[in-house]
């Protein structure tokens, strides 16, 4: 079979280039905005993703991590009743008020108490051991890298937070957070620093299973029991979901994402079908004595279609070079990307798609290909 | 379109138009092309229909070729009632039995002669080596054996003429279809042209129906057709047969 389509593509590349740009650049554009949403949005949910928890435990109707009341303590001897369960921790949440050594005026803070030991569970993805072995010291804090000039303090520099003095013995990265500032803890330093007498018991219980795989079935059994007052559980990657999603759609980013999803592709699919139809017109004599010669319409069309599939994956390619390229260089500048299977193959469908529909459309203009008017 | 369609009787002619009228609408004028026009065209002729422009050859051609309806009156190919047919069995029945070539040559420039000539033969659903075999002979045939790996910017316009001959001919059809073959051609050029067309209608005994007004060819012809205002004027055969005036094209 005389490839047709992929030698008029190379032939005539130059043809082509504005489809094979127009869909990697709307592929290159939907792949960052979604790496950048889902690194900014995907930070609130840090504190669940960089721990080992499998079941979170935490009061009924908590919307996001930042916003949990705390629960009864004794609910931990519920939670480790569950034969499934290996280790129970407490963790607390509390909203700070920073006051550094330089002018940074009020910073707003968000302190997580945490178990110093060695295997504890909350930030262990994140948290080197060293760091987490000094957070052990009364006072001690450990900030995100990033957050330094916010702050305006340094290692080993002291700042009050709620009005009590803390140091600063450690500095983190990967500890991002959205609308403030991460500052981790130990578990007593964060009861000092909590003002609000109506807190007696920790913001949350983390729980680590035997076999992690059973978290949802371990999260919907302990529910129910109300013998410790109000609590409710879920598997840490549900409650995950539950903090992305309600910052996506509190802060309306989400429908901005889909908005601008949908110019990029209204777009990228304009300016490829544009070059597509073109370069049908520009061969639609060709085509038309084919079809006189008896190959059918079908046969033409699906040549359209395959160009259409090769300027797609061309483009794609491109994207995916230039936009490993572009996150590795974010990365580097502590710019928060994140890029899952399920968002790269988003961004595959999205200019496949382009590829398609602007296909489908050149595909129209075979019509004038009617060999008839050949003969004039 | 009562007529059941036949196999081809000995007798019978390869293209026969009985009663045929077509006309073309513009605007608010209505143009009669042809007018209730009946043939009978021969097998292993070369048939010429000549005539001034807009005298309807080319919409004749294109009727009896199938690439277009009659408004009235009915065309019978090899036997078959085109006017029976839908659009995708003409479309089955010139990939199986017409060959066409155009006044422009009509070629993928992306692709070498050689491709061009195999490319219609890929959708005949013969296997590879047959289509290539049949493309490298068809191309022997029109005398581009040594060009056959050249695409159509490195190739003259009487070698391009020559690879879509070659490309109607690979298909083996029993009808061949050319509308002014050699108008864009000199004189060298296109008397190689006419010389295949006469050859091929000749040795494969293929009906060979060209559209031209070109003067040279009127004398190569088994039979020339003359046209004016949708009608015949005057059908006359030659006398003696024809003689190629050049041996093989180079």
């Amino acid at each position: 079979m005389v490839a047709l389509a992929r030698k008029t593509l190379i032939y005539e590349w130059r043809r082509f280039l504005p489809a094979i740009l127009a869909v990697g650049f709307a592929g290159l554009l939907q792949l960052l905005q979604l790496a950048l949403v889902l690194g900014i949005f995907g930070s609130t949910s840090l504190y669940i993703t960089g721990s080992s928890a499998d079941v979170w435990v935490g009061y009924p109707g908590t919307q996001n991590v930042g916003s949990g009341r705390s629960i009864d303590a004794d609910v931990v001897s519920h939670i480790l009743m569950d034969p499934a369960v290996q280790r129970v921790e407490p963790y607390i949440w509390v909203d700070g008020d920073w006051r550094g050594p330089r002018e940074t005026g009020g910073v707003s803070v968000f302190v997580s108490g945490i178990d110093p030991a060695a295997d504890g569970l909350m930030f262990s993805r994140v948290l080197p051991a060293a760091l987490r072995a000094r957070l052990a010291e009364p006072d001690a804090i450990v900030v995100d890298r990033s957050a330094l000039d916010q702050l305006g303090v340094g290692l080993g520099d002291t700042a009050t937070i709620n009005g009590h003095q803390v140091h600063v013995v450690g500095i983190g990265s990967g500890l991002r957070a959205l609308g403030g500032v991460n500052v981790l803890c130990s578990l007593d330093t964060a009861r000092r620093l909590d003002n609000d007498t109506a807190d007696v018991g920790p913001t949350y219980l983390v729980a680590k299973l035997r076999n992690p795989s059973e978290a949802q079935a371990v999260a919907v059994r302990l529910r129910g029991d109300q013998a410790f007052g109000p609590y409710t559980t879920w598997s840490s990657a549900d409650f995950a979901r539950r903090s992305v999603l309600y910052w996506l759609f509190d802060t309306g980013a989400g429908a901005g994402v889909l908005f601008l999803a949908g110019i990029v592709f209204l777009v990228g699919a304009v300016i490829t079908s544009q070059t597509l139809i073109a370069a049908v017109n520009g061969s639609v004599r060709e085509y038309a004595t084919l079809n006189a010669l008896g190959v059918g319409v079908a046969a033409l069309r699906r040549v359209v279609l395959e160009q259409a599939f090769w300027v797609g994956a061309l483009g794609l390619m491109g994207a995916s070079a230039l936009g490993i390229l572009l996150m590795l260089l974010a990365r580097s500048q502590d710019v928060p990307v994140v890029l899952n299977v399920p968002a790269a193959l988003a961004c595959i469908i999205l200019a496949m798609g382009l590829a398609a529909v602007s296909g489908l459309a050149a595909m129209r203009s075979l019509r004038r290909a009617d060999p008839a008017t050949l003969l004039r | 379109m009562h007529q059941q369609a036949n196999a081809p009787a000995p007798s019978q002619p390869a293209l026969r138009a009985i009663g045929v009228s077509k006309s073309f609408v513009s605007g608010n004028l209505r143009t009669q092309v042809l007018k209730d026009l009946t043939l009978d065209l021969d097998a292993g002729e070369l048939t010429l229909i000549s005539g001034p422009s807009g005298c309807g050859k080319s919409t004749l051609l294109s009727i009896l070729s199938g690439l277009q309806k009659v408004d009235s009156g009915r065309v019978q190919a090899l036997g078959r009632e085109l006017g029976e047919l839908d659009l995708r069995a003409l479309e089955r029945f010139r990939l199986q039995n017409t060959g066409f070539v155009f006044q422009g040559f009509n070629l993928f420039p992306a692709l070498s002669a050689f491709e061009q000539v195999e490319l219609p033969l890929n959708h005949m659903g013969m296997s590879r080596d047959e289509a290539r075999r049949r493309a490298r002979l068809s191309l022997e045939e029109v005398g581009l054996a040594h060009r056959m790996r050249l695409r159509p910017a490195e190739l003259s316009g009487g070698e391009k003429q020559r690879v879509a001959i070659a490309r109607a001919l690979a298909k083996e059809p029993q009808l061949l279809f050319a509308d002014e073959p050699t108008s864009a051609l000199d004189s060298a050029n296109g008397q190689m042209i006419i010389d295949i067309l006469h050859r091929i209608a000749r040795t494969h005994g293929t009906t060979v129906l060209c559209v031209s007004h070109d003067p040279r060819l009127v004398t190569h012809a088994d039979r020339v057709l003359v046209m004016e205002d949708g009608r015949i004027l005057s059908d006359r055969r030659s006398a003696a047969p024809v003689i190629d005036s050049h041996g093989t094209p180079s």
